[in-house]
């Protein structure tokens, strides 16, 4: 989910491709055609893959992410469960829209939920503020972290990109989580590596309860250009940003949403709680105070209730 | 306790001041003379008074660790035991003497919310010529109640950069428990400590090697390095006097009033969790703070000796 407070994206997707597991793979996916048998649904969910707004190495970006997740994890996952008006909405000018797509995991699985999507809003200025976002939830029945991405541009030569693996359990009573899954893993090399950019420089999200759920190797920061001309956003984007988003994605798909991880029953209360804090959270900043002010009050709520509802059932 | 691996400093204190607690007014604080002394003054203490007067950082920068250990003294006083540090503790050095630390540490009365307060200095040459300073204050609270802890560090290898740690570290998972961040960090508007300090084209982000220091602090913590390069508008000292300064006590101020002296009445099982998890953050800050520097800084052997200590007095 996003997680900046001003704007929020999601980019909602379901590839209409059979749905089976290939072990670790990526697939090279430009654009997704669609089967003979597309409906209107399809043809809700295919719009939403294009990201249209979207600068061609960000579009590829989020279509190869979304693929991954379909390839590898689609035969866990349920179709969408959101209704067609919270799956694409508009305010009422028409001049911000949003696609949507949560995907509930199996019973049987290990993942809650991915939830994807984007919103794209003209602002006064002239200019446009798109979001896109992929957030991947896991169940009390794993401890492993649940997997963040949000980019946030609203304007041509900057944008706010989070990108984390974030924690399910409080790192300092629980050190060992912390090893596992941060330090043995060597992680904060990806950080690092987006940090040796000159263009890029620390964020912090004006919302604390957003500081606090994420890791310490999280990838939270504003890529600037500025006005430069040795770089744009465009070749950050395919040339940093995308290499360490799939590779964090690719982590998390095999290292924390397939490998079985053993929970006590005990510990599964304490997760589901958190979880359903973090969930909640996410919801409050990302959607709770910018929703209203990008798309009306009606189309807000319904989306908002929608979801409340669904991550506190 | 410094948190940054790679230099500690413990400014140790000592004040000759009555042990009494003044309610909420600043005192102005100058320096601590050293003549005046009781008749039960022993080369102890002188040692002790000598190291107090932090003399081997700058003017604004001992200024500052002279008053916020005044305030401390004056504040929390009456509330703290004397250190019982033993002498070999409380100040030590390298066996080539290119390096000193002073550190001091009083636990509470057991009546107090304070489970011990530590302060101290290490100096350090370098073999590039310069020298490592620490200064470092930090309060400790115990779990009757489940306010923030206090931090602070200044770490400066060279005369135009310098390390800043100011935290008001939490006690708690502040997801499980958001009440926590919000009376604490939230409804305090503490942050806008950190974003003070942030407009100072000087200041930039410090990102510590250790995840867990950065799991530790808080969302407002105030963890940035100070750089004046060449700069000719501005030096060190100046920032700690006009901007440093200012913030580090007013965060004391609040670290006194409203988490070290206003009672809460903390039950089971929350005790006990406060308990657990003080018990990790301490031990962890004398494992990878201390653990990893003190050897480098002052040889095995007398890093053995000191740790050995205060890591009794941690768990005590």
């Amino acid at each position: 989910m996003a997680v900046i407070s001003g704007c929020f994206s999601y980019s909602a997707f379901h590839f209409p491709l059979p749905s089976c597991s290939t072990p670790s793979s990526r697939l090279s996916v430009s654009r997704i055609r669609l089967s003979a048998s597309m409906n209107s649904s399809d043809e809700l969910r295919a719009k939403l893959m294009e990201f249209p707004h979207v600068s061609a190495p960000h579009r590829d970006l989020m279509v190869e992410l979304l693929s991954s997740v379909e390839t590898r994890l689609g035969s866990s996952l349920q179709p969408c469960i959101l209704p067609p008006d919270v799956q694409r909405f508009e305010n009422p000018a028409g001049t911000a829209s949003a696609s949507l797509q949560l995907r509930p995991g199996l019973p049987s699985s290990q993942i809650d939920l991915i939830l994807g999507g984007w919103i794209h809003c003209k602002l006064p200025s002239g200019g446009a503020l798109n979001i896109t976002s992929l957030s991947g939830y896991l169940k009390a029945s794993t401890d492993a972290p649940h997997f963040l991405l949000d980019l946030i541009q609203g304007s041509p030569t900057s944008l706010v990109l989070i990108l984390d693996l974030s924690p399910r359990k409080d790192l300092i009573l629980h050190p060992n989580h912390l090893k596992t899954y941060y330090e043995d893993t060597q992680l904060d090399r990806h950080r690092q590596r987006l940090h040796t950019l000159p263009e890029v420089r620390p964020y912090f999200s004006p919302s604390l309860g957003v500081r606090a759920l994420l890791s310490p190797t999280a990838i939270i920061v504003t890529i600037d250009v500025g006005t430069s001309e040795t770089t744009n956003i465009e070749e950050i984007i395919r040339d940093h940003v995308g290499p360490v988003a799939k590779e964090l994605l690719q982590f998390w798909i095999e290292s924390c949403a397939c490998p079985e991880r053993h929970v006590e029953e005990s510990e599964m209360a304490y997760l589901a709680e958190r979880d359903r804090i973090i969930k909640n959270t996410a919801i409050e900043v990302d959607l709770g105070s910018s929703f209203p002010r990008l798309f009306g009050q009606d189309v807000a709520d319904r989306v908002l209730t929608f979801l409340k509802e669904y991550y506190n059932k | 306790m410094a948190m940054i691996s790679g230099g500690f400093s413990y400014s140790a204190l000592r004040l000759r001041l009555p042990s009494c607690s003044i309610p909420s007014s600043r005192l102005p604080v100058s320096r601590t003379r050293s003549s005046g002394s009781s008749a039960s003054m022993d080369s102890g203490d002188e040692l002790r008074q000598k190291y107090m007067e932090f003399p081997y950082v700058s003017g604004p920068h001992r200024d500052l660790m002279v008053e916020l250990l005044s305030s401390v003294e004056t504040r929390l006083g009456s509330s703290l035991q004397p250190c019982t540090l033993p002498p070999h503790v409380r100040h030590f050095g390298n066996p080539a003497g290119t390096a000193y630390a002073c550190i001091q540490l009083r636990h509470g009365l057991p009546s107090s919310q304070i489970d011990f307060i530590l302060g101290g200095w290490i100096h350090s040459k370098l073999p590039s010529g310069g020298a490592l300073n620490i200064t470092s204050l930090s309060g400790y609270l115990n779990s009757s109640t489940d306010a923030p802890n206090f931090r602070l560090e200044l770490i400066q290898s060279i005369p135009t950069s310098l390390i800043l740690v100011l935290d008001l570290t939490p006690r708690k998972d502040l997801i499980l428990h958001p009440h926590h961040l919000k009376t604490y960090y939230e409804d305090t508007l503490l942050d806008r400590y950190r974003q003070r300090l942030h407009m100072l084209p000087e200041v930039s982000p410090y990102i510590s090697p250790s995840l867990y220091v950065r799991a530790a602090v808080s969302p407002t913590a105030i963890l940035v390095s100070i750089d004046v390069g060449a700069g000719e508008t501005t030096n060190i000292e100046e920032i700690i006097r006009d901007h440093v300064g200012p913030v580090a006590k007013e965060l004391l101020q609040f670290w006194i009033e409203s988490c070290a002296c206003t009672e809460r009445r903390v039950g089971e099982p929350e005790t006990a969790y406060l308990a657990e998890r003080d018990r990790i953050i301490k031990n962890k800050t004398i494992e990878l703070d201390l653990g990893s520097s003190f050897p480098r800084l002052f040889g095995q052997d007398v890093a053995d000796r000191v740790l050995t200590v205060l890591k009794e007095h941690y768990n005590k």
